[in-house]
C-alpha cells in the first residue's frame, strides 16, 4: 500500500504534485558522490553492540574456566579418607588430662592413645565412630567387631543395628579385658575412616587401696569382738558385743563386695563403637569428578556473590547514568524540534 | 575481499537512493545549494560509518535519511549560532530566487505554500509523501512515533492546502 493512499482524500491531489515534482539530483552532485573515496581505517572497528556480548561471552567463559580449573587442583590434593576426616564435625586430637576427645587420622595415633597402665587398677572408657562404605559393608563389620571382642575374652552388653534403606547406622557397648582394649582398638580403627574418638581413663588404684585399707579396719574389729565375747563378760555385755559384731561383719561384707565391684570395673574397658554409612555430602566428595563438581561450584558460588555484590555498588550509578543520558537524548529531540519549527 | 564488498555496497546503495536523500534535504533546507552540499556531507559521512550499518535494523534509506536529517540539524545548529552571533535572522536571509526549489513542475502557490511551512512539516512531507517511506520508516528517522509521524503529516498537508488555497485567491 502506498503512503499516497493512506493520505486523505482532501490531500491526494496535493500529493500527487509533490510527488511528481520530486527534485532530482544534478549531475555535478552526482559526479561528487560517485568520488568519495573511502577513509583509510587505522584500526578494526568492532561495533558495540558486538562487543558488549563478546566481553560477556568472554567473561563468562573465563569465570567458568577458573571454576574448573580450582576444582581440579582441589580434588587432586589429598585422598577421600582425610577429606571425609576434615569434613565430619570433628576436633583436633587434644589430649586433657586422661581423656582425648577427637578424631586422630592415623591409626598409629589410635592404638598408641592412652594406653592403660600396668599394675595399677584402672577405668577406661573409649568410644569410636567410625564410617564404612555402605550397608553391606556396615553389617560385616559389626559382626567382625563381636567377634574380635570375644576373641579377646570381652563380651557385647549391647548392640543396636539399624540400616532403613541404603544408609544405617550400627552401635555396639563392648566389654573388653582392659589389658587387650588397644588390641581392640586398633582393629576396629581398620574398619573405616574415624570420624570421632573419646577415651577417658580414672584411675581407680587409690580408691581399691582405700577400700582394702577400710576392710582391714573392719577385720580387725571383728576379731577383737570375737575375742572379748570368747571371754568372761555379763550377758547384757555380751548381747551388746554380739550386736556390735553383727554390725561389723555387715559393714565388712558390703566393703568387699564394693572392692570386688572396683576390681571388676579395672578388669574390663567399657568401648562404644559406632559405625555409619556415608552422608550425601561424604559421599558426593568421595570421587575426585564429585569434588571437581563441588568445587567448582563453590568458586562459581563465590563468583556470582562477587557479581552480585558489584551490581549493587555499580547498579544505583549505571541508573543515574542511564538517566542523564535519557534526560539529555530528551533535551536534545525537544532542541532539535524548537530549531525545525524555527527554520 | 570484504572492504571490496563493503565499498561497492555502499557505491550501490549511493546509486539507489542518491536522489531521495538530496530531495528529502531540499525539502528540510528550501536551498538547493545548501542541500547539495549537505548531500555530499551526508553520503560522505555514510562512507565513513558504512561498516556500522547493520541491514537488520533497517532499510539503507532510512539509515541514509537518519543520517541526512542529523547533518542537517548540525548545519541549522551552525547556522542558528552565525546568526545569533551577527544578530540576523533566517527570515531576512531567505534569497528570492525565480527558479523552483522543491522541484520542477511545481505550482508557484504550492512553491510559496511549502516555504511557508517550517522545517519540521516540511521533512515529514517530504519522507511520506516525496519518498513514500511508511510510517514505521518516517517514525525511525524522525525520531517519534508512528501515531506522532501521523499526526504531524496530517497538520502539515491542512497547512499546506489552507495556505494553497490562500495563495489561489490571492
Amino acid at each position: 500500500m502506498s503512503p499516497l493512499e493512506l493520505v486523505d482524500d482532501r490531500f491526494e491531489q496535493l500529493a500527487s504534485e509533490l510527488k511528481a515534482a520530486t527534485p532530482r539530483a544534478s549531475i555535478e552532485l552526482r559526479e561528487r558522490i560517485e568520488s568519495l573515496t573511502p577513509p583509510s581505517r587505522r584500526r578494526p572497528a568492532v561495533p558495540l553492540r558486538r562487543l558488549v556480548p563478546a566481553v560477556g561471552l568472554a567473561a563468562l567463559a573465563g569465570s567458568l574456566g577458573v571454576a574448573a580449573v580450582i576444582g581440579v587442583v582441589n580434588s587432586g590434593s589429598g585422598d577421600a579418607s582425610k577429606r571425609g576426616a576434615v569434613r565430619s564435625d570433628v576436633a583436633a586430637l587434644t589430649p586433657e588430662g586422661s581423656s582425648i576427645h577427637g578424631a586422630p587420622p592415623q591409626r598409629a595415633t589410635l592404638e598408641d592413645s592412652l594406653p592403660p597402665a600396668q599394675g595399677r587398677l584402672q577405668q577406661y572408657d573409649a568410644s569410636l565412630t567410625l564410617r564404612v562404605q555402605d550397608a553391606d559393608r556396615l553389617s560385616a563389620r559389626t559382626q567382625q567387631a563381636m567377634r574380635v571382642t570375644r576373641s579377646l575374652g570381652g563380651y557385647v552388653a549391647s548392640a543396636s543395628f539399624d540400616v532403613p534403606g541404603r544408609k544405617g547406622t550400627s552401635t555396639l557397648m563392648l566389654r573388653i579385658p582392659i589389658g587387650r582394649v588397644q588390641r581392640a582398638l586398633a582393629a576396629f580403627a581398620g574398619y573405616g575412616t574415624l570420624l570421632s574418638q573419646k577415651i577417658s581413663v580414672q584411675d581407680l588404684q587409690q580408691r581399691a587401696d582405700a577400700q582394702t585399707s577400710r576392710i582391714g579396719t573392719l577385720r580387725r574389729a571383728v576379731a577383737a569382738l570375737q575375742t572379748q565375747l570368747r571371754g568372761s563378760v555379763s550377758t547384757a555385755q555380751r548381747k551388746r558385743l554380739e550386736r556390735l559384731l553383727s554390725i561389723e561383719r555387715s559393714r565388712l561384707a558390703a566393703q568387699q563386695k564394693t572392692l570386688g565391684a572396683t576390681v571388676r570395673r579395672a578388669e574390663l574397658a567399657r568401648v562404644g563403637l559406632t559405625l555409619v554409612t556415608p552422608t550425601a555430602k561424604a559421599n558426593a566428595a568421595s570421587g575426585r569428578f564429585d569434588r571437581t563438581l563441588d568445587d567448582a561450584g563453590s568458586v562459581l558460588a563465590r563468583e556470582l556473590e562477587i557479581l552480585l555484590y558489584a551490581l549493587v555498588v555499580v547498579g544505583p550509578l549505571l541508573a543515574l547514568g542511564g538517566a542523564a543520558v535519557a534526560l539529555g537524548r530528551a533535551q536534545r529531540q525537544r532542541s532539535d524540534r524548537q530549531l525545525l519549527e524555527r527554520v | 575481499m570484504k572492504a571490496k564488498t563493503s565499498a561497492e555496497g555502499f557505491a550501490e546503495a549511493a546509486k539507489r537512493h542518491l536522489d531521495d536523500v538530496h530531495a528529502f534535504l531540499v525539502y528540510l533546507t528550501r536551498d538547493r545549494a545548501v542541500a547539495e552540499d549537505l548531500t555530499a556531507e551526508t553520503f560522505a559521512r555514510a562512507l565513513e560509518r558504512w561498516h556500522r550499518y547493520d541491514p537488520r535494523r533497517g532499510e539503507p534509506r532510512t539509515w541514509l535519511c537518519q543520517l541526512a536529517r542529523s547533518t542537517a540539524l548540525d548545519h541549522f545548529r551552525a547556522e542558528d549560532r552565525r546568526r545569533r552571533r551577527e544578530g540576523r535572522y533566517a527570515v531576512a536571509e531567505l534569497r528570492e530566487s525565480a527558479e523552483p526549489v522543491f522541484g520542477e513542475g511545481l505550482s508557484p502557490a504550492l512553491e510559496r505554500a511549502l516555504a511557508q511551512l517550517s522545517a519540521a512539516e516540511r521533512e515529514v512531507v517530504a519522507l511520506r509523501i516525496v519518498l513514500e517511506l511508511d510510517g514505521e520508516g518516517a517514525a525511525s528517522v524522525l525520531g517519534i512515533s508512528t501515531t506522532a509521524c501521523s499526526t504531524r503529516l496530517s497538520r502539515a498537508l491542512a497547512k499546506l492546502e489552507k495556505e494553497v488555497s490562500a495563495g489561489v485567491a490571492a
